[in-house]
């Protein structure tokens, strides 16, 4: 239910502590109230009863002294001394001041007045005026009679009606009358007093009810507010399903229920002493420090649960042993174990190659800049290598990704199969590897690449196939002392490349020389790489001439490249450093469809003969790269061509390649030839191709290589070997080709030893285009004259 | 004096008057239609009418006047209504040695009402109140009972 849940969720983050303030704060209230009201009401009462005392003790001797009056009025009419007159008065002005309230005089001389309040209640001041008015009657029938006048003539106020006419009689019963209503009149004030009296112990009861009552009520509240909050504690103690524990002077005083959750042990299993047998080892010290002194508050320690794995706790701990309700060191726990897990995977996958699962280049490099801040301290030596596979490209290309995944996996387990423990073996990506090795010297680690070498010599079984690799491998060893791991790994990466130039699957030692040479040669890649994305690179063209007609009968299609930093780059600086590189791959393509292209505007143009042939330079990584007939194909539809208009001219090496790789390269060339593309041994002589293979291989063109043309005219072996190199053409059924024909006499020597075709400066320097089709144009125009001549 | 306190007065009255109503059941199964007489007191006179017929009665007293009153019904004798040695009060005790005195009730506060239940036969009548001096100031009245 979402909507429950919000408001389980609003009422749960109510503090219930301000909740409970309330009712507290307004029972307290009531209590205060009824306490003053208490106060107030017995203040009242008591001020209240001080006068009704007063009052009473008036009213109380108006009866007596009626009666004095009485006693007075006869003694001096009996001639004795009495002052009636003095009690008459005293008689008549207590009678006005309790009824109107003020000062009554005192009965002795030496007394004080006595002050009275108001007569308060229609009972009692009728009853007070009753009295006043007999009072009045009584002194009136009291001075008649004293002078000397009927005392039957004094008017009646009060009502009375009296029958005798004896005035001494009438004066008792007057006097018996005011006496009679005064104690009434006291006797009405001590009712009205008990009653206040009465009225004060009632209420004094309920008050004091009422303050039991809020008394109860105020504990209750309380009561039920500390056992709400109690209970709310426990409960998020109880119920949380993090780890409470208190530690005291004897280990573990308390633990939460969550133990059993988080742990899967009792709570009486962890107590006192036994905590510490279930933490990690390697945390007890650290935990134990925290605990005996309440530092660091943050930490993470390791403890077994009751089926013997490794918990991580992230802790927070308090120093609660001055606090008197714990007295001792809290700690709040929460297992965060697979938080820690996940940290460490995804530490690892940041460190590691996820194909291979040794180290990656992040980790490679941070073991490199340990090693050597070592190395700055202790002056150990270091040595790294630097691996990289060849050959790797053609079993990726060829087999798939899948297959090439395979061999790296393998390659890797070799690998780290090969060293020790200590050392760190790290995939850098694609099939570069790197090797560090901690205190080895340059001997050391020679002899580990010559094993890693041995290792590749055995062939590795993917998807059925046995497929061998090699390795080139760069070695730079650090004999101790501060160094930068850029430079390092820079120079087992020269090194490397060193060690590829030298034909690959093999290894080479950094020196400097070595550094100045490739590392230029390692900037030259860059610049060829960006140079081909810029358009820097265009392609020349050479002509070949025919000695028979001496006509250009074909050309050779040259790349060249225009530098805009170093110029006009030649061919024989850039074409290694690309073939190294594999950049000749992308070059190689370039050419291909330049030339066709070039071809097929010669073509429009109606320049070409028959047999002329655009002949393009393949190197031997084009071939081993696989996909080459398909390449070719596309280049000629793409310009459209017919086959017979493109020439492919293949180094020795290129088509002596054993194995899967060489067979391959030979079905396509087979595959083209067929399809009527030409093919031209370039080179001849400077290689080690063999005439079992060239009878194998359909070739169209021998191409005697410079080196022989040029030495034709005095050296005996090299005219000898010219001889026969054109009679192993013409008894192949090919045509020969000297290459760098630059004088008459070269040309005589070859047309004499019976070469069919020349190339040379003599003709032509390899040119653009454009100047190509101004001598087709001559040549063209020449032809019709002579036709027509 | 009324020593009891409010609380417990205010409890006790009511089962007071039911104690009393159970005792006043016999009283009214013998007579069966008691007259219902009112007399008024103040200071310093009784008001009542002057013939009743006789039989049961219930003389409700209400005193009106500022004073303290008593009632005391007394059968006229052949002499006269004795006083007492103080002079200022009637002789109840000789009035009462002569079969005079009915009945009385005790000094009612102004304001107050009481009933005095009484049976009164054919004759002569006086209502005085005794308190000191209210009779010879004139607080008595006549009833003649036919």
């Amino acid at each position: 239910m979402p909507g429950s849940d919000t408001t389980e969720t609003a009422r749960a983050l109510k503090p219930f502590s301000t909740r409970s303030r309330g009712p507290i704060a307004a029972i307290l209230v009531v209590f205060a109230v009824f306490s003053t009201l208490s106060v107030g009401l017995s203040i009242r009462s008591t001020t209240g009863s001080r006068h009704q005392a007063t009052v009473v003790e008036v009213a109380a001797r108006q009866r007596t002294l009626a009666e004095r009056y009485v006693n007075d009025v006869l003694l001096l009419r009996a001639g004795q001394a009495a002052d009636p007159a003095y009690t008459a008065d005293i008689l008549e002005r207590s009678a006005d001041a309790l009824l109107a309230g003020g000062d009554a005089p005192p009965v002795n001389g030496d007394d004080d007045e006595i002050t009275v309040p108001r007569a308060q209640g229609t009972l009692l001041r009728a009853q007070l005026r009753q009295e006043a008015r007999l009072v009045n009657d009584l002194v009136g029938s009291g001075s008649a009679l004293l002078g000397g006048r009927s005392v039957l003539s004094v008017p009646f106020t009060a009502h009375e009606r009296i029958a005798t006419r004896n005035p001494i009689e009438r004066l008792r019963i007057l006097a018996a009358l005011t006496s009679n209503v005064s104690l009434n009149t006291t006797r009405t004030i001590a009712n009205k007093n008990e009653r206040h009296l009465n009225n004060l112990i009632t209420l004094q009861v309920a008050l004091g009810l009422a303050g039991l009552l809020t008394s109860l009520l105020l504990g209750w509240a309380l009561i039920a507010t500390t056992r709400r909050q109690t209970a709310h504690f426990r409960s998020l103690v109880t119920s949380s399903t993090d780890l409470v524990a208190v530690f005291g002077a004897a280990g573990c005083r308390y633990v939460s229920e969550s133990v059993r959750q988080m742990l899967g042990r009792a709570e009486s299993a962890v107590l006192g002493t036994a905590f510490m047998r279930f933490v990690h080892p390697d945390d007890r010290v650290a935990l134990r420090g925290a605990l005996a002194g309440g530092h660091p508050h943050e930490m993470t320690f390791r403890l077994q649960n009751g089926f013997g794995e490794w918990r991580h706790l992230e802790t927070h701990i308090t120093d609660l042993r001055s606090d008197r309700h714990v007295r001792g060191v809290v700690l709040n726990g929460r297992d965060v174990t697979e938080r820690v897990h996940l940290e460490e995977e995804l530490t690892r996958q940041a460190f590691h190659d996820s194909l291979t699962g040794i180290a990656n280049r992040a980790l490679f490099r941070d073991r490199l800049d340990q090693s050597l801040a070592r190395s700055a301290r202790t002056g150990d030596q270091i040595s790294v290598l630097f691996v990289d596979l060849d050959g790797f490209k053609h079993v990726n290309d060829t087999l798939g990704h899948d297959a090439g995944d395979r061999l790296l996996e393998e390659i890797a387990r070799r690998f780290a199969a090969t060293i020790r423990p200590s050392d760190t073996l790290a995939r850098l990506g694609g099939d570069e590897f790197a090797l560090l090795l901690d205190g080895a010297d340059e001997t050391l680690a020679v002899d580990v690449a010559e094993r890693l070498l041995y290792r590749l010599a055995t062939p590795v079984s993917v998807v059925g196939r046995e497929l061998s690799v090699g390795a080139s491998i760069g070695i730079v060893s650090h004999g101790g002392g501060p160094a930068a791991s850029e430079k390092l790994m820079r120079h087992a990466d020269v090194a490397m490349y060193a060690a590829k130039e030298g034909g690959g699957n093999r290894h080479a030692v950094f020196h400097e020389d070595m550094g100045r040479a490739l590392g230029e040669l390692i900037g030259l890649e860059n610049e060829i790489r960006v140079g081909l994305e810029r358009g820097e690179f265009s392609v020349d063209y050479q002509p070949q001439v025919s000695l028979g007609s001496r006509q250009i009968v074909s050309v050779e299609a040259l790349l060249r490249w225009q530098s805009p930093a170093r110029g006009l780059v030649p061919p024989t600086r850039f074409i290694p450093v690309a073939e190294v590189s594999g950049l000749i791959e992308p070059l190689g393509e370039f050419v291909l469809r330049e030339s066709c292209l070039q071809a097929a505007r010669w073509s429009q143009e109606l320049l070409l003969d028959d047999g002329f042939v655009v002949w393009v330079n393949v190197s031997a990584r084009q071939l081993a790269a696989g996909g080459f007939e398909r390449l070719v194909r596309n280049a000629l539809t793409a310009a459209e061509i017919l086959p017979g208009r493109l020439g492919l001219e293949i180094t020795e090496t290129a088509i002596v390649a054993d194995g899967d790789v060489g067979e391959r390269a030979m079905a396509e060339l087979r595959a083209l030839h067929s399809q009527g593309v030409h093919l031209a041994i370039d080179d001849f002589g400077t290689g080690f191709s063999s005439l079992a293979q060239l009878r194998r291989f359909p070739v169209d063109l021998i191409k005697i290589d410079r080196a022989f043309v040029q030495g034709i005219e005095h050296d005996a072996r090299d005219e000898a070997i010219t001889t026969h190199t054109v009679n192993l053409a013409h008894a192949i059924g090919a045509l020969a080709l000297a290459e760098g024909v630059e004088s008459e006499e070269q040309l005589t020597s070859i047309d004499v030893l019976g070469c069919d075709l020349a190339q040379g400066y003599l003709f032509a320097h390899p040119e653009p285009a454009d100047e190509v089709t101004r001598r087709l144009s001559d040549q063209r125009r020449a032809a019709k004259r002579a036709a027509a001549a | 004096m009324r020593p009891v306190s409010f609380s417990i007065a205010t409890v006790l009255v009511p089962v007071a008057a039911l104690m009393g109503a159970t005792q006043a059941a016999p009283a009214e199964k013998s007579t069966s239609h008691p007259t219902d007489l009112r007399a008024v007191e103040r200071d310093f006179r009784i008001s009542i009418p002057r013939h009743i017929s006789s039989g049961d009665l219930v003389l409700t007293v209400i005193n009106k006047g500022p004073d303290d009153h008593e009632l005391v019904v007394i059968r006229k004798g052949r002499a006269g209504i004795p006083l007492r040695p103080d002079g200022l009060t009637v002789d109840e005790e000789t009035l009462e040695k002569q079969g005079l005195k009915q009945r009385s009730l005790e000094p009612g506060a102004p304001g107050k009402t009481r009933q005095l239940r009484l049976h009164l036969e054919p004759g002569r009548y006086v209502l005085i109140c005794n308190m000191s001096g209210h009779f010879l100031a004139g607080m008595a009245t006549n009833l003649v009972v036919r």
